[in-house]
């Protein structure tokens, strides 16, 4: 079975094939975070449609030292749905209950990489719920939410620079959980 | 405010890092941002730690199963481009062969040919070769440019390309200036977005090798960028 890493040597050669194999790996994760961040399934549809395509058809981008490929297109469905978001102006979205969704992955494939996701999702939820609630906040309204930190300011009715302060309290609490859990306690 | 809380010096150094890693900067302050960290090594260092946490957010995103219909249409569209990248038959003609992007493409070329374009004259292909490492050659390649009064050039080294513009026009705020590249018929679009400084200038980075590129391009597009250009190029650079 071939690595991501060396899957895109294919996708630079437009293999469609190996591109598939790309999507198949990823495509579940990408919507997730997408229709986390839309709140609306055609929309993040859209997102995730453009993130694979914009893979696809700029094919030299991905960088070994910048990350795995998931993180890498990840990150391009992130910054998809910001530039969504704020181009449609969405603002009267919801946070997506879990129990609203109808598609959620029941009983997945038990790999050992499904299982080590799974794990990792469980300390990273751990590491955010463990923040002050004002901190966790601006993380989920800015990463989530796509907001920029001036509407979050202006929306928790907060300095600027209290916000950004949250934003780098947070994260650096987050690191410190997630990298050493004793140190955090 | 919690105990913990400080207020942050908003005009001290490192205080856009975690905006900048959760996307929450607006564009200009990117673009201000992604300038000081050329120089910054503190904040390179700050973005590098915090992305790395932000790496691990999606997984915080209820998992769901991307729709069957979904998948249809992105590896239709992949099927279909990369059976134009096949070798066409002898006698097939170009244009006939193209995507429908790439005959939209060509319909601009008289436009942009008939432009005045500055520089274009003076040095269609300016290349300067300047010694470099063993092995290796740095080129210097003026670019074709639309506006008055602004210039270009790229700066080609290892196979890499750093695009320098100067005097640029300012976009709009809903909209946003992308780099493309095109190496036989589509131009291909690029994630480098960019917008200018008051001065119109930018440095932008174009993503990836420059294997079979011919040319570098950049229009100006809805904020976001577009999957196939939407407007005349404003810069034309002649890579090969």
């Amino acid at each position: 079975m071939l690595a991501d890493e060396e899957l895109m040597q294919l996708v630079y050669q437009s293999r469609a094939d190996a591109f598939e194999v790309i999507y198949d790996r990823h495509a579940d994760a990408a919507f997730s975070l997408a229709l986390r961040m839309c709140s609306q399934r055609a929309l993040a549809e859209d997102v995730v449609q453009e993130a694979f395509l914009s893979l696809w058809r700029s094919q030299a981008h991905y960088d070994r030292g910048r990350g795995s490929v998931r993180t890498w297109l990840l990150g391009i469905v992130h910054n998809r749905a910001i530039d969504s978001l704020r181009r449609r102006a969405v603002r009267d979205r919801g946070i997506v209950d879990d129990e609203g969704l109808e598609e959620r992955i029941a009983s997945p494939q038990r790999t050992d990489q499904e299982f080590a996701r799974r794990e990792e999702a469980r300390q990273v939820r751990d590491a955010l719920e463990q923040l002050p609630g004002e901190q966790s906040r601006v993380i989920e309204l800015a990463y989530f939410g796509g907001l920029t930190h001036v509407q979050i300011a202006s929306m928790l009715d907060q300095p600027v620079g209290t916000v950004k302060g949250r934003m780098r309290l947070g994260l650096s609490k987050m690191r410190i959980t997630l990298v050493d859990p004793a140190e955090a306690r | 405010m919690s105990t913990d809380e400080v207020d942050i010096d908003t005009d001290g150094c490192g205080v856009d890092a975690a905006p900048y890693v959760l996307g929450a900067l607006s564009e200009a302050e990117v673009a201000a941002f992604c300038m000081h960290l050329t120089t910054c090594a503190v904040c390179r260092e700050e973005v590098a730690v915090m992305g790395a946490v932000v790496a691990t957010l999606p997984a915080v995103a209820p998992q769901v199963s991307a729709p069957v219909d979904l998948k249809r249409r992105v590896m239709g569209t992949v099927q279909r481009e990369a059976s134009l990248h096949a070798t066409p038959a002898l006698g097939a003609s170009a244009t006939s062969a193209a995507h429908p992007r790439a005959r939209a493409w060509l319909g601009w070329r008289p436009a942009l040919a008939g432009a005045s374009l500055v520089a274009a004259a003076a040095a269609l292909v300016a290349i300067a070769i300047a010694s470099g490492r063993s092995g290796s050659s740095v080129r210097t390649i003026r670019a074709e440019v639309l506006a008055p009064r602004a210039s270009a050039t790229v700066r080609v080294s290892d196979g890499h390309a750093v695009l320098n513009i100067a005097g640029m026009p300012q976009t709009t705020p809903d909209r946003v200036y992308e780099v493309w590249i095109l190496r036989t018929r589509a131009p291909q679009p690029t994630d480098a977005l960019f917008t200018v400084s008051r001065a119109g200038n930018a440095t932008v980075g174009v993503p990836g090798a420059l294997d079979g590129v011919k040319e570098i391009l950049v229009t100006s597009e809805p904020r976001g960028g577009s999957p196939a250009p939407t407007r005349t190029p404003v810069i034309v650079a002649h890579v090969s």
